[in-house]
C-alpha cells in the first residue's frame, strides 16, 4: 500500500501506507505507544511547533458540538528547539517517518524553523501550518491570500532539502486560488483541511464558551466540507494531496482518497479510539482486498471519472 | 494505560443523580492508584466525540467502580448503562495522590462528588494500618453518599448545607466542610482534598499558616486525557501543567487560584 507523498523531491518520501496522523491530535507520536503500534502507521505529524515555546490561548479550550469539537488551543508547544532536542532523538530511532509541523508570525519565522530542522537526524518532512495568524499583516492568516501563501512556501522550500508539504486552511474564499499558488511556488505535496472557525455560546451564562471566543472546528462535521475542498483542489493541481478533516471510519478515508487525496491524516477521532488511524487502515485493506484494487493508486481520484 | 472493553456489572443511582458503576476489568483494577482517573467513551458511534474522565471510586478483586453524578450529556448515557452492557475504558491516566508511606494520620477532606477519589484513597491507607479521617459536606442531607457504602474503621464526619442527615445515622452538622477543617489540619500527616473550586480557595487561607502538605484533584474539560491535545493546560506557579498528565493532583500551593 506504498504510497509517494513528495515524487518532486529525490527521496520522493515514500509512505509504507496511506494514513498520516494528523498534527496537534497525536502529539509527538510517544504519548500513545503504549496502546497503538505506531510503527504501522504511514506517517506521524506532531505537533505544531514554534520558534519559542508558546503558552497558547485561555481556557476553556475545548467545546463538543454535534459530531464536532471546537478547540482553541492556540499552538501551544515547547519549541523547535526543545523538538529537536528532545523528541527527534527518539523518532530516529523508529521506523514511521516523522512529520514537523510548523507555524510562524512572519515570512522569516517559517524559513528559520526549517532552517533549524535542516539535517535534523528522526525528521523525514515538514508540514507548513499556514492558518496562523500574521502579526505583521494585523493578524490575516498566512493562508487566506494567494500572495502570502506563495510567499511563504517558497521562503520553506529555499530553506530546507526535507520534502515540504503546505498544510491549506479552508477559511477562505476560494481555496483552490491558495492551492494553485502554493504548488507553483514550488511544495512537495498539499494537506487540507485544518479546522474551520467556529463558536458556541452558553445561553444561561450568555457568553461564549470558549476562552478566546472562537475557535477551530474538527470532526464529523467537517468532512463533507472537506471531501469537497480536497476534489476541487485535486482539479487544479498536481502534486500530491493529503486529505484531512473528520475522518473516523475506513470508508470517510476511502471518500478522500476517490476524492483525490494520495494519502490521508486522522485527527479528531484518536480521542475517541487511539487505534483509529490503524482500524482504518485495516479498513482500506479490506476494501482493496473485497473490491479488487491491488495498489491504492487505482483508486485515487476515482470520483472524477465520471464528471 | 490501557484501551479494553469492560463489562457492566452493576449501576445504581446511591442517591438522587448519583450512580455507583461497577465494572469488570481485572488488568485496569490492578494497576490503578487513588486519584487517578479512566476516559470511559460514551454514546453510540460519533454522538460524543470526547471520552469522559472520571476518577477511579474503587478497585478490588479485578473489579473497578465510578461515582458519577448524572450532569450532561455524557452522565446520562452511563447513567443508563445496566448489567451486560460493556464500556469502552483508557486508563488508568494521571498522576494520582502521593502518599507518604510513613504517614500514620491521613485527613481527607471532601466536597460533594469530591468523595469519589478519597473513598479509594482511603480504602488503600487503612490496608496498610494507616488511620484515616474524612470530613465529608454535601450540599444537601439527600445528596450524602451512603454511609454503608464506606470502609469499616474509617473516621467520618459530615456536615450538609441545610443540616440534614438524609439516611446517615451519624450526627451531622450543619454548614461547609471547611468550617470544621482548621481543628483537624494539627493532628495530621497529610492532608488530601477534593471538591468544587470555592471549597479549595478556603483552604488555601487556611492551610497558609500551617505549613502542612495539601494535596487537591482538579477537574477540568479534557479532550485526550493522555497529553496529545493541550486541552487541559493550566498556568501553575511552576509553569504551565496538563491537568491530564502532570495532575490532576497538585499541590494546593502550586496552582494559582485566582486564574482558576
Ligand atoms: C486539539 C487539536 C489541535 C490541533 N493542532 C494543530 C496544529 O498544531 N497544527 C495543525 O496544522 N493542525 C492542528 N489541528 C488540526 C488537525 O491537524 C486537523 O487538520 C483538523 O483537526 C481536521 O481533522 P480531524 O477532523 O480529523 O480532526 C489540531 C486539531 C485539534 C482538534
Ligand atoms: S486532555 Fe489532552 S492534553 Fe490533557
Amino acid at each position: 500500500m506504498a504510497v509517494q507523498i513528495a515524487p518532486g523531491h529525490r527521496n520522493g518520501l515514500m509512505l509504507r501506507n496511506p494514513v498520516m496522523t494528523a498534527s496537534g491530535t497525536f502529539g509527538y507520536g510517544i504519548e500513545y505507544a503504549p496502546i497503538v503500534d505506531i510503527q504501522r502507521l504511514g506517517a506521524i505529524v506532531c505537533k505544531g511547533t514554534t520558534l519559542e515555546p508558546r503558552e497558547g490561548n485561555p481556557q476553556p479550550r475545548l467545546a463538543e458540538t454535534t459530531a464536532g469539537l471546537l478547540n482553541s488551543v492556540g499552538l501551544q508547544n515547547i519549541g523547535v528547539e526543545a523538538v529537536i532536542k528532545e523528541k527527534s532523538p527518539i523518532w530516529a530511532e523508529w521506523e514511521v517517518p516523522v512529520i514537523v509541523n510548523i507555524a510562524g508570525e512572519s515570512v522569516e519565522e517559517y524559513a528559520l524553523l526549517a532552517t533549524h530542522l535542516e539535517g535534523v537526524a528522526g525528521v523525514s518532512g515538514i508540514e507548513v501550518n499556514i492558518s496562523c495568524p500574521n502579526m505583521s499583516a494585523g493578524g490575516m492568516e498566512f493562508g487566506s491570500t494567494p500572495q502570502m501563501a506563495a510567499r511563504v512556501t517558497a521562503a520553506v522550500c529555499a530553506a530546507t532539502s526535507l520534502p515540504v508539504i503546505v498544510k491549506l486552511t479552508p477559511n477562505v474564499g476560494n481555496i483552490t486560488e491558495i492551492a494553485s499558488a502554493v504548488a507553483e511556488a514550488g511544495v512537495h505535496a498539499l494537506s487540507l483541511i485544518n479546522t474551520l472557525e467556529g463558536m458556541v455560546i452558553d445561553i444561561k451564562r450568555r457568553i461564549p464558551i470558549l476562552g478566546s471566543i472562537t475557535g477551530g472546528l474538527s470532526g464529523p462535521a467537517i468532512k463533507p466540507i472537506a471531501v469537497a475542498m480536497v476534489y476541487k483542489v485535486a482539479k487544479v493541481v498536481n502534486i500530491p494531496i493529503i486529505g484531512c478533516g473528520g475522518i473516523v471510519t475506513a470508508s470517510d478515508a476511502l471518500e478522500f482518497i476517490m476524492a483525490g487525496a494520495t494519502a490521508i491524516q486522522v485527527g479528531t477521532a484518536h480521542f475517541l479510539n487511539p487505534n483509529a488511524a490503524l482500524d482504518i487502515l485495516n479498513g482500506i485493506e479490506q476494501f482493496m482486498e473485497h473490491e479488487g484494487v491491488h495498489d491504492i493508486t487505482e483508486i485515487v481520484g476515482a470520483a472524477h471519472r465520471c464528471d | 494505560m490501557m484501551q479494553l472493553i469492560a463489562p457492566v456489572i452493576s449501576n445504581k443511582e446511591v442517591t438522587p443523580g448519583m450512580y455507583l458503576l461497577w465494572l469488570h476489568a481485572p488488568g485496569l483494577a490492578l494497576q490503578a492508584e487513588p486519584g487517578q482517573f479512566v476516559m470511559l467513551r460514551c454514546g453510540e458511534g460519533c454522538e460524543m466525540l470526547l471520552r469522559r474522565p472520571l476518577s477511579v471510586h474503587r478497585a478490588r478483586e479485578g473489579q473497578i467502580a465510578f461515582l458519577f453524578h448524572k450532569v450532561g450529556k455524557g452522565t446520562e448515557w452511563l447513567a443508563q448503562r445496566e448489567e451486560g452492557d460493556t464500556l469502552d475504558l483508557l486508563g488508568p491516566l494521571g498522576n494520582g495522590f502521593s502518599v507518604n508511606p510513613a504517614a500514620q494520620h491521613l485527613l481527607l477532606i471532601g466536597g460533594g462528588m469530591g468523595i469519589a477519589p478519597l473513598v479509594f484513597l482511603a480504602d488503600k491507607a487503612l490496608e496498610r494500618g494507616a488511620d484515616v479521617t474524612l470530613l465529608y459536606g454535601a450540599r444537601a442531607g439527600e445528596c450524602l453518599y451512603p454511609e454503608a457504602l464506606l470502609p469499616s474503621g474509617i473516621n467520618m464526619v459530615t456536615i450538609t448545607e441545610d443540616g440534614l442527615p438524609g439516611r446517615s445515622r451519624s450526627v451531622v452538622k450543619k454548614g461547609r466542610v471547611t468550617d470544621i477543617t482548621p481543628q483537624f489540619f494539627s493532628q495530621t500527616d497529610q492532608v488530601f482534598a477534593c471538591g468544587p473550586v470555592p471549597m479549595y480557595r478556603t483552604l488555601v487561607s487556611q492551610i497558609k499558616s500551617l505549613e502542612k502538605p495539601l494535596q487537591v484533584s482538579l477537574e477540568i474539560r479534557m479532550g485526550c486525557g493522555v497529553g496529545v491535545c493541550y486541552g487541559c493546560t493550566i498556568k501553575t506557579r511552576l509553569g504551565l501543567r496538563q491537568v491530564c498528565q502532570d495532575g490532576p493532583v497538585f499541590d494546593i500551593n502550586e496552582i494559582i487560584w485566582e486564574e482558576v
